[in-house]
């Protein structure tokens, strides 16, 4: 019974932190459009906090600088379990065009952190950032709370 | 006591720290901390052709990405000594004001953000998004638009298109009106607004800060006044106010989109038929250019070897905005509150700021000074030419003599 419930709350109410680990900023731009009341991210229970104590969805964009080698751990760290990590855009995935000789990036951001989803685009539209969230979220969440719980 | 906001806040957009010295809940000091996103743009340019640049350069930072890759096209022009033709002038005013205006129009909602005012935040980034419509509709993508070509731009217009934008601009033109009037003779946003964080014009001055920030501080200065195209084909007058608070800073940028609203209007219904593009062969040699980006002046220094970049240097208008928010608008603030939606106010871009590492070759070490520092320093103690030794030892490979003048750059007429 509780768990059915934990199931239900954990799918209609999702908390979001966002993490800029060294990007371009265009991501973070599409993203603080999906707050605009076009798309309208709280529609859907999906809160933005940019806390990472609160997250239930970390939303990492950016190739990983030096800066972030060891704080995006323990930004990790810090995120209550459950939690689900999306890596949005091209950056966190293969370092884009920074991942050259020169460029001091150290992508991919799953050497550092486990990566749930990833949404390629440079940047990726805000409504596939949406869709990418929608499907991926809430059955992630309930389905690392179940075991969890265990 | 020191409270660190940051790298990770609600109100901070980008990875920066702010460190506040209170004295209970007034702010009398802050420290920024960035380098979070350095990620050596300016060194994997080297040796690449001008096509793999100009993608760099339109991810150098996300907001205005379009007015890098005109200044860098621009820059490249001057070196081989051509010019775009007119329709390409004309579409890369049009391409640049609605950049102008979606980037001012998320800097003020982002302002309302902070301020916790909701509705405003709201009404703003849906009005915001009528012109990222208008961006998609013209070159085919939100933000990163890969408009710009050397010669020219890459896509013609059609004329439905263009009117399609300009049903839109006037769509926006028409509710921007009521969305200032909101924020104009609002008492309680007056409350927060006037006064707080204030920047006088000689401190403005003195911290070289460009753009809509120290225009609101009463620095007449708009480097679209000395573009070529706005001299030619435009009537173009910058738009300033005197008091240097964050409400002078929010009118400012609003009154900076009507003048750019405007500006569009204007380009769309005398815009030429003809060319968009001129074929160009890249000359070996250097060249300085300049644009007026969103957040201010945007200078690219190229040194190129046929069609090859030599060397790049950029230096953009956040860098220095943002060390005289910390310096002079920060330093006697009411409330942490006041501090943050201050530091909004001043529309830092960090991504643009972080392609600058200091380093002592006297005992290699890597040391990270902000903007005063390394001026003082390097006043008193270098002369031009030992900034470039030391630029020289980092990029070993190049050999670039005195050409670039940093110290011009530095001092404000």
């Amino acid at each position: 019974m509780l768990k059915t419930l934990k199931d239900i709350v954990r799918k209609s109410s999702i908390h979001v932190c966002i993490v800029n680990c060294g990007g371009c900023n265009g991501c973070d731009v599409e993203l603080v459009a999906c707050l605009s009341p076009r798309y309208d991210l709280e529609q859907y229970g999906i809160y933005v906090h940019n806390n990472p104590r609160e997250a239930d969805v970390i939303l990492v964009t950016g190739a990983v600088t030096e800066q972030w080698r060891e704080n995006l751990r323990r930004i990790y760290a810090k995120a209550p379990e459950p939690k689900v990590v999306v890596a949005v855009g091209n950056c966190p995935q293969s370092g884009d065009v920074f991942a050259q000789e020169g460029g001091r990036v150290l992508a991919p951001v799953s050497d550092f952190i486990p990566v749930d989803a990833a949404i390629p685009g440079c940047p990726p539209r805000p409504s596939e950032i949406l869709d990418a969230i929608l499907a991926v979220a809430p059955g992630a969440i309930a389905a690392k709370g179940r075991i969890q719980d265990k | 006591m020191i409270l660190p906001i940051g790298p990770i806040h609600p109100g901070l957009k980008e990875p920066l720290r702010l460190k506040l010295k209170t004295q209970g809940e007034k702010v009398i000091k802050a420290e920024i901390d960035y380098g979070y996103v350095h990620r050596g743009i300016e060194k994997i340019m080297e040796g690449k052709t001008w096509q793999k640049c100009i993608y760099l350069a339109e991810r150098i930072c996300g907001i205005c990405s379009y007015e890098h890759t005109q200044t860098f096209s621009e820059t490249i022009e001057k070196i081989s000594g051509v010019q775009a033709p007119p329709r390409a002038q004309y579409l890369r005013v049009i391409t640049n004001e609605l950049d102008r205006i979606q980037s001012h129009l998320l800097a003020n909602s982002t302002f309302y953000k902070t301020l916790d005012h909701e509705t405003l935040f709201m009404q703003v980034l849906d009005l915001r998004e009528y012109i990222m419509d208008s961006i998609e509709l013209l070159t085919g993508n939100r933000v990163n638009m890969g408009w710009n070509v050397i010669g020219g731009v890459r896509m013609d217009a059609e004329d439905k298109h263009l009117d399609a934008i300009l049903s839109k601009i006037s769509y926006v033109e028409d509710n921007l009106d009521r969305h200032v009037a909101l924020f104009e003779d609002a008492p309680i946003l007056g409350l927060r607004t006037k006064g707080v964080g204030v920047m006088t014009r000689e401190e403005a001055i003195k911290g070289h800060s460009v753009g809509p920030i120290a225009r609101a501080s009463g620095l007449k200065h708009d480097y679209r006044q000395e573009h070529h195209t706005y001299k030619d084909y435009f009537d173009f007058k910058p738009v300033w106010r005197k008091e240097g608070d964050n409400y002078a800073r929010t009118m400012n940028r609003y009154n900076e989109i009507t003048s750019s609203i405007n500006l569009l209007k204007d380009a769309i219904e005398n815009i030429p038929k003809g060319d968009i593009r001129r074929p160009v062969e890249v000359k070996s040699g250097y060249g300085e250019w300049r644009g007026e980006a969103p957040r201010g002046e945007v200078t690219y220094m190229i040194e190129t070897n046929g069609n090859l970049i030599k060397r790049i240097s950029i230096r953009t208008p956040s860098i220095m905005n943002i060390d005289s928010c910390a310096k002079y608008m920060l330093k006697d603030v009411a409330t942490v509150a006041d501090a943050v939606t201050t530091y909004a106010s001043a529309d830092p871009c960090i991504a643009c700021a972080e392609r600058v590492a200091i380093t002592d070759i006297s005992n290699n070490k890597f040391i990270t000074k902000d903007f005063f520092e390394i001026s003082k320093e390097y006043n008193n103690k270098f002369t031009t030419n030992d900034f470039f030794e030391i630029s020289k030892d980092y990029n070993k490979k190049v050999n670039l003599s005195n050409k670039f003048n940093y110290n011009n750059d530095l001092e404000v007429n």
